[in-house]
């Protein structure tokens, strides 16, 4: 496999007038060419820090971030998924999509074939005309999804996008999520706080505990998919995460 | 797996809304008031007698010297000629004195408030992109705001003349003020998500103002030239009487005082009250059910439809 991203020696200090915040300390960190890696870890622990720093909207305060082994710039294409609803209201599902092919000047017509097929994939088609408020959350977030990649960016990073779900919209996601993946072949970052969601996603899930935020472990997941999270095994390793989290 | 949550359909959204019928009592709702309003005026002028009763006129002398305001000089000139010309008896119509307050008016007001409302948003949005401008502007407009425009009138009068401009600049000035910090305080509003969004596709600066920046504040915006707009109607009618103007409908108003035409004052304040009314309803509603209402902006801002 090829390596896509790699992470070295990664820190970060933020200071805010009261104190001095450790929020990542020697992060090393190897993602390679078309994996899904899941961030997890409780509140505080530094995965969002690292999402956002490779999203390009936070500053490294020192050690070194390489995609394709140059090191990484503002402007790379990533496609970022937000917790909180980020459709511009005033455009409809398909020109939400169709924002980031702008952005690089594609022609209107490829630009509309791209967005109807990107919502194909997220399956919305049929409602490519509507506005966000007329839409439901899970479709909002899907929608996101599809403006997210619809520009063929070389990574996806998604921070708890379907936090705000309810749980069988959650669960439905999820699995778009895996088939998305599997059939676009992206390297995606997942930063979550559900645990049975990280197992359920990833190829590997990195561990992060807090004071000050470094990653634990880096626990490979081998189960098959489609994945039962009923099975022994799929609990068994979600056990194993949750002590990985909790006991330091 | 399909979608199984209570979405919405297209099919359901395409159908159209079935049409409620409401009787039509409740139709007539909003004139009730209007309805209690003029009754008690007529029984209480009615009350009144002799020199009180020239003071007080009723309802039908009001409504008969809207008539006579408006037809007079026609039917002043069909006396004089009775073969008067068809164009002729139109352009006589013309030059009742109502028509020509309204129209004198009526141009000034939405002129001021476009200039207002053009400088308003270029300044705000000044403010709300450049550090130097908002630190400029800011106590600048927080010390102009709590005066009245209306007490610059005599200033504007000495420097201006009496005339056509001075009520423009008073008119426009007031109505600058609150557009101005509308839009400031739209663009600095304007959802961070959407902005982080916007970048994480690499818009550059200019590109997220024009797509995002602007139609993210638009509701502010619309709302600021709406206080915009009445701010210039208060300011304007005021300026027109203290200007010392002669046509205008207040200018009218202050003059019929003078004559102590109550009946005049009472069509002259009607015609206010309606062009208000008229501009609300032809100006903004359409722009915001196009826009602001139709992205579901408004109930993001807290906007209800239903009573609690």
């Amino acid at each position: 496999m090829v390596t896509k991203i790699s992470i070295q020696n990664l820190r970060k200090i933020y200071d805010t007038p009261e104190r001095r915040v450790h929020a990542l300390e020697g992060v090393n960190l190897n993602i390679e060419d078309g994996e899904f890696v899941c961030l997890v870890g409780l509140s505080g622990c530094g995965k969002t820090t690292l999402l956002n720093m490779l999203a390009g909207f936070v500053e490294i305060t020192s050690g070194t971030i390489t995609m394709d082994d140059k090191p990484l710039t503002q402007d790379y294409d990533k496609g970022v998924v937000f917790q909180e609803y980020a459709l511009f209201p005033w455009r409809t599902a398909r020109q939400n999509v169709e924002y980031g092919l702008e952005i690089r000047n594609v022609p209107e017509e490829e630009r509309r074939k791209i967005a109807v097929e990107f919502l194909r994939i997220v399956r919305l088609e049929e409602f490519a005309d509507f506005f966000p408020h007329n839409l439901s959350g899970g479709m909002r977030q899907r929608v996101a999804v599809a403006r997210a990649m619809a520009f063929d960016p070389q990574v996806l990073l998604m921070d708890e996008p379907f936090g705000a779900l309810d749980a069988q919209t959650r669960e439905e996601l999820q699995e778009l999520t895996v088939d998305v993946w599997q059939k676009t072949k992206k390297t995606i970052l997942y930063v979550t706080h559900n645990l049975s969601e990280a197992v359920y996603l990833g190829s590997r899930i990195v561990v992060f505990v807090p004071n000050p935020g470094r990653i634990r472990e880096i626990v490979r997941v081998d189960i098959p998919r489609p994945r039962d999270d009923l099975a022994p095994e799929f609990i068994k390793l979600q056990r194993h995460v949750n002590d990985l989290i909790r006991d330091f | 797996m399909q979608t199984s949550q209570a979405a919405p359909s297209p099919q359901m959204l395409d159908e159209k809304k079935k049409t409620v019928r409401r009787p039509i009592w409740v139709k007539l709702r909003p004139t009730y008031p209007f309805i209690v309003i003029l009754a008690l005026w007529q029984v209480a002028a009615m009350q009144a007698q002799g020199n009180q009763g020239r003071l007080f006129p009723t309802v039908d002398a009001i409504v008969y010297r809207a008539w006579e305001l408006v037809t007079a000089p026609l039917f002043r000139a069909l006396a004089e000629n009775p073969n008067l010309g068809l164009i002729d008896q139109f352009l006589k119509l013309l030059e009742s004195p109502i028509l020509l307050h309204t129209i004198h008016t009526a141009w000034r007001l939405p002129f001021a408030f476009f200039i207002a409302a053009v400088v308003g948003t270029i300044v705000g949005i000044m403010m709300g992109r450049f550090a130097f401008w908002e630190a400029f502007f800011v106590p600048l407009l927080s010390v102009l705001l709590p005066i009245p425009a209306i007490a610059w009138t005599p200033i504007v009068v000495i420097w201006a003349g009496i005339g056509d401009q001075t009520v423009i600049v008073i008119t426009a000035f007031a109505s600058f003020l609150p557009i101005a910090m509308a839009v400031w305080t739209g663009v600095k509003t304007v959802n961070p998500v959407w902005i982080r969004a916007a970048q994480s596709m690499n818009a550059d600066k200019m590109t997220i103002f024009r797509t995002v920046v602007l139609p993210g504040s638009l509701p502010m915006i619309l709302s600021g030239l709406r206080i915009g707009l009445a701010r210039a109607w208060r300011a304007g009618v005021g300026a027109e009487a203290f200007a010392g103007i002669r046509w205008g409908l207040s200018a009218g108003i202050f003059d019929a005082q003078e004559y102590l035409d109550i009946a005049f004052m009472m069509v002259a304040l009607s015609v206010l009250g309606f062009f208000g009314f008229f501009l609300e309803k032809v100006l903004f509603q359409p722009i915001e059910s196009r826009t602001v209402i139709r992205w579901g902006m408004m109930e993001a801002m807290g906007a209800q439809d239903k009573k609690v």
